[in-house]
């Protein structure tokens, strides 16, 4: 029997902010404008909203009442989330819930973050290494060993598995270089010039056996979707995107634990919302895979099921992100090259390419079905979307 | 007197902060001795440390001795400069070395070269006092 929330809910609206480099506008200025977009979109009013479930700067108590509040707005269902970059597929998750439940009808998700300006608009900024606000950095068992931000666990888990399973540098450079070649297409993305091999390996590193390439990039900007039913998205004046299948799994008991470096929880995850959607990886279209660094987009591509474990390096090798290939994946450039808004740029993506509204330089052929990824917190928290063509 | 901001002997890096489940670890450091949370109850051994065991919830933790032996579970060599006390030993080897008796911590493996360093590398504990108040265990190859 399929299951009850399969096709039930939709997409209606999708927007983004100005990204890339946006000084003076505030977190909470970015992700207006996105929601703002997202509503145009679907021909909906602020008053048309009654949830809001939103993720911003991890120092921003209560994020959604600022900005239900920008909206005018009160709300049936209204939160803020804290799972990492795998908030904002739950967000839509979680609308779905909502609205299932009868607490809103119309949920808007987002998120906003002026990472760029935090850390380099003015030369005091210059001096932040680390987004992580000062009381939640760990004071034991890391900082005394020079154990510091978030490259080095991701770093850990490259190297892994490289030893076990021969997985080189030269297949992390592939993919900076596909996500690079999309960015090009894209003129809203924050990278704009072509990106070689040689380029990718003449680089400095970073934390090795990550280089520059291998990190994704320091932004402004804000995503956001707007959620309802897909029979209240026919009356809407945008094409809907359905929502197939969603889930989450968090390996929680630690990324240095079991074989979490090299098998991540989007095995679990993946594997729940393939059953919800009635779909495996041959029906996915086009991915759009979290890419904080380049490591973490192969692995999951294994996790996922694209390619077998530990082979994840042939399936890249082999041209299968690009557009074009077995799996274009990270369309816009991704958190690697269009600009990193914790996967809900992503969101947007996935849910574009459905539309087929891009010209052909940048449109995924005949794509009718789409995964979105979305991993983060301490390296543990995974969530999935599967979208489909209305 | 000499001014205390050109002491040569001033440590520079972050120097712990025990919380109250891992004094005893540190406590312990400062003897020289490697230990690790055990549980009387059920024998299941873990770190980081936490109040109760994490397997059955017995409160009966106890603090045992390792052999201060592992493998290199995984390692990364820092070259960007996040902290001015590691600035002039970049680039430096961070590993998650896994002891013998299961449990898995952050740490350095020192007296090799950071490139020279492999997964599964044979390791032992070494220990550094870097403070009047704080030992580091850091691992060495074997042999």
């Amino acid at each position: 029997m399929a299951h009850a929330l399969r096709d039930k809910y939709a997409i209606v609206g999708t927007g983004k902010s100005q990204l890339g480099r946006v000084p003076g506008v505030s977190t909470l200025g970015l992700l207006e404008q996105a929601i703002a977009q997202a509503l145009d979109e679907a021909g909906l009013k602020n008053s048309d909203v009654d949830g809001v479930i939103c993720r911003g700067p991890d120092d921003m108590y209560c994020f959604h009442q600022h900005i239900a509040r920008r909206l005018d707005i009160n709300c049936g269902f209204s939160t803020s989330l804290d799972n990492g970059g795998a908030s904002q597929i739950l967000s839509i998750s979680m609308a779905c819930m909502a609205i299932e439940a009868g607490l809103a009808t119309t949920v808007v998700c987002g998120y906003g973050r002026d990472s760029w300006s935090r850390t380099h608009a003015t030369k005091e900024a210059r001096t932040q290494t680390d987004l992580v606000p000062a009381a939640q950095r760990p004071r034991e068992f890391g900082p005394e060993h020079g154990y510091f931000a978030a490259v080095a666990p991701h770093a850990f888990g490259a190297r892994r598995h490289m030893h076990e399973f021969g997985t080189t540098r030269e297949d992390f450079a592939e993919i900076a270089c596909a996500f690079r070649e999309h960015a090009l297409r894209n003129p809203e993305a924050m990278m704009k010039e072509p990106l070689t091999r040689a380029d990718y390996l003449a680089a400095r590193y970073i934390v090795e056996p990550f280089g520059l390439f291998d990190c994704s990039i320091l932004s402004d900007g804000a995503g956001a979707v707007v959620v309802t039913s897909a029979e209240r998205a026919r009356d809407l004046k945008s094409r809907p995107v359905t929502i197939k299948g969603f889930a989450t799994f968090n390996n929680t008991k630690g990324w240095f634990e079991e074989d979490h470096m090299v098998s991540t929880a989007a095995q679990e995850s993946g594997a729940r919302a393939y059953k919800m959607a009635g779909v495996g990886p041959s029906d996915i279209d086009t991915g759009q895979i979290y890419d904080c660094f380049t490591y973490m987009v192969l692995t999951q591509l294994e996790d996922y099921g694209f390619a077998r474990k530990g082979e994840g390096g042939e399936f890249v090798r082999s041209g299968a992100l690009r557009l074009g290939g077995a799996l274009p994946t990270n369309t816009s450039g991704g958190q690697l090259s269009e600009a990193h808004v914790e996967g809900m740029l992503q969101i947007v993506e996935g849910a574009r390419q459905l539309q087929g509204r891009y010209d052909a330089s940048r449109q995924v052929r005949d794509a009718e079905i789409a995964l979105v990824s979305g991993h983060g917190g301490n390296t543990v928290c995974h969530s999935t979307l599967i979208l489909g063509k209305a | 007197m000499s001014d205390p901001q050109t002491t040569k002997s001033a440590y520079a890096k972050p120097i712990p902060v025990p919380s109250h489940e891992s004094r005893p670890f540190w406590e312990a450091l400062r003897q020289h001795k490697l230990t690790m949370p055990k549980c009387s109850a059920c024998g299941h051994r873990w770190f980081p440390p936490t109040l109760l065991c994490p397997s059955c919830r017995s409160a009966e933790v106890v603090w045992e001795p390792v052999s201060g032996r592992g493998k290199v579970f995984s390692f990364v060599n820092f070259h960007r400069n996040y902290h001015k006390g590691f600035a002039d030993e970049r680039p430096y080897c961070v590993a998650v070395v896994a002891l013998d008796e299961g449990p898995r911590m952050i740490s350095n493996v020192i007296g090799i070269a950071p490139d020279e360093v492999r997964c599964d590398m044979a390791v032992e504990v070494v220990y550094e006092d870097i403070a009047e108040t704080a030992t580091l265990a850091k691992f060495k190859p074997v042999g």
